[in-house]
């Protein structure tokens, strides 16, 4: 459904994004994985036609995405990253101007997306709060029932109930065969709902895999709180990759092997446990290398 | 064009359309009111005479005024309309698409299946539709009230109406540019910047032109040496070489604008 060949793009400080290939099937999840700057954003929006590319050619349903730029967005819905509406109208007039562009009759899903994400669409864009924009911004994308979903960082400013709803709306969109590609820079937003994710590393693929082989791969950090720090000390003897000792806790890496994390804990009295938040180029060491600068 | 989209940039803009045109016409109404005043004071053709030539020249205020449209043409026209005209043009011109590229609420307008040359044509029609209200009612309150506040004084509707279709055509052309620059720049500023300074040039050149002779060739540069509104409305110059001309540098200002736009890449 989605094809990129070798797309590239070049700008003129030198950064760009890189003979980006891969391809997404109809009814796939796709989840497009980068830290920020990575180059996703500039990847999605040759895929709108907003950007013709150096080299290379992107596609989707056949069309080519620069010159069919038009025709293809009758099959896309799409949400952009920077969420920015037009100014000086409420959230039900900017839904009516995009749905009237699109020459949309039908308003039943819509209703039904708004009643779902529960917000008010009579607020004025301008008084909006960052997650309200998003889920108007969601309404946007969604509400004509699109062959195809484009997803530039969604989750962002939803709360936790919003996410939980927003994973549903997708899952139920999968099941009718829509195919989605989503874009993120943490993995644990993506592997709920993605068959397979591709990441970006400085406007170049790094790796294009199931979601699957992706979570064997991740590497996790727990903190795990122990009795005493005698046992926390005793850690260290065992096969675990344990990172560092403080008092009685101890951090512990665990890639793909969980079932050995949890036998060789069994010997011990564990009082409390914890998984850090990490970002990217942590979860993927072994994609990013040290090379990458925590930023 | 796009009706959906056309007719919500209307109504998001009306209220600075409607402003702009009431206080045009409101205005000249108040122009229109002084002049008998004026034309009846003994001493004022007086004075005149006794201003230098070239600041008369400068404003279009040689030989006095015979008529009420002359005094309108140079009181008015000369100054104020192109004052109000330009900056609704500029401001106006930069918000419908600078603003959008900038702020990347284009995106949601791109991510219709309308094509790129639909939709910035949509926008240049706003602006138009715009310029068209504000000039129609500057002229109709021009008509009316001299009709209605002016007795007995010759006042020729024919030649005023020719100073006001010349206007609305200059400002054609200066919408032209202001919007070939909001398609082309990504900064809403940067677009109102330069095409407001090209305007403030333009006209500074025909303001010194005009003062001075050592500068007249300076005149002859600006867009604003088309539109002399006292002569045309003494019926003393031929209006139609420059209705040909404004229209047509108009429309491919506007043609440019929107190619210009469907090519390039947008940092949406």
């Amino acid at each position: 459904m989605i094809e990129l060949n070798g797309l590239t793009k070049q700008f003129s400080n030198g950064k760009g994004i890189f003979d980006v290939t891969f391809s997404i099937s109809k009814g796939e999840v796709f989840g497009f994985l980068g830290p920020n700057g990575a180059g996703k954003s500039t990847t999605i929006r040759h895929l709108m036609g907003f950007m013709k590319p150096s080299k290379g050619s992107a596609a989707i349903d056949g069309m080519d995405t620069w010159k069919d730029a038009a025709k293809i967005q009758e099959k896309i819905g799409y949400l952009p990253g920077e969420i920015s509406f037009l100014d000086g109208m409420d959230g039900m007039a900017f839904l009516n101007l995009v749905g009237g562009m699109r020459g949309m009759k039908q308003t039943a899903y819509r209703d039904e997306l708004i009643h779902r994400l529960q917000f008010d669409v009579k607020t004025p864009i301008r008084k909006m709060s960052k997650g309200m924009k998003q889920k108007v911004g969601i309404v946007a994308a969604f509400m004509h029932e699109p062959e195809v979903i484009i997803l530039d960082e969604p989750t962002s400013g939803l709360d936790p109930l919003m996410q939980r709803i927003f994973i549903e709306i997708v899952m139920e969109q999968k099941e009718k065969g829509t195919t989605f590609l989503m874009s993120s820079h943490s993995f644990s937003e993506i592997e709920r709902t993605c068959d397979r994710a591709a990441i970006i590393k400085d406007g170049k693929i790094v790796v294009v895999e199931n979601i699957h082989d992706l979570q064997q791969k991740q590497r996790r950090l727990f903190d795990v709180t122990f009795a005493s720090e005698e046992e926390a000390i005793r850690i260290k003897q065992s096969s675990l990759d344990v990172v560092s000792v403080t008092d009685n806790r101890a951090e512990i890496a665990v890639q793909g092997d969980y079932n050995q994390f949890i036998r060789a804990l069994g010997d011990f009295q564990v009082r409390n446990m914890d998984i850090h938040e990490q970002n990217l180029e942590e979860v993927f060491l072994n994609y990013y290398n040290r090379e990458a600068d925590p930023s | 064009m796009n009706m959906t989209l056309y007719a919500k940039m209307l109504k998001v803009h009306a209220k600075s359309i409607s402003s702009y045109a009431i206080g045009s016409a409101l205005y000249l109404l108040l122009i229109i009111g002084i002049y008998p005043s004026i034309a009846d004071a003994p001493g004022l053709n007086d004075l005149m005479e006794s201003m230098p030539e070239s600041f008369l020249a400068a404003f279009g205020m040689e030989g006095g005024f015979q008529h009420v449209s002359d005094f309108i043409a140079g009181e008015y026209y000369g100054l104020l309309y192109v004052v109000i005209l330009s900056i609704f043009c500029l401001m106006t011109a930069s918000q419908l698409m600078a603003r959008h590229i900038d702020r990347g609420s284009m995106a949601y307008i791109l991510a219709t299946p309308n094509s790129r040359k639909k939709i910035a044509l949509t926008q240049a029609i706003v602006l138009i539709t715009g310029l068209l209200i504000i000039g129609i009612t500057t002229a109709l309150a021009g008509v009316i009230g001299t009709e209605v506040l002016i007795e007995d004084k010759p006042f020729e509707a024919m030649t005023f109406l020719n100073v006001n279709l010349v206007g609305i055509l200059l400002f054609y052309v200066i919408s032209g540019y202001s919007f070939l620059f909001s398609s082309l720049l990504n900064d809403e500023r940067q677009a109102l910047g330069i095409s407001g300074l090209l305007t403030i040039v333009f006209y500074g050149m025909d303001l010194i032109g005009k003062m001075s002779d050592k500068f007249d060739w300076m005149v002859h540069l600006s867009l604003f040496s088309t539109f002399r509104p006292v002569e045309i409305a003494r019926g003393s110059v031929d209006v139609w070489p420059m209705i040909t001309f404004l229209f047509l540098l108009g429309t491919a200002l506007y043609a440019v604008a929107i190619l210009v736009f469907s090519k390039r890449d947008l940092p949406l």
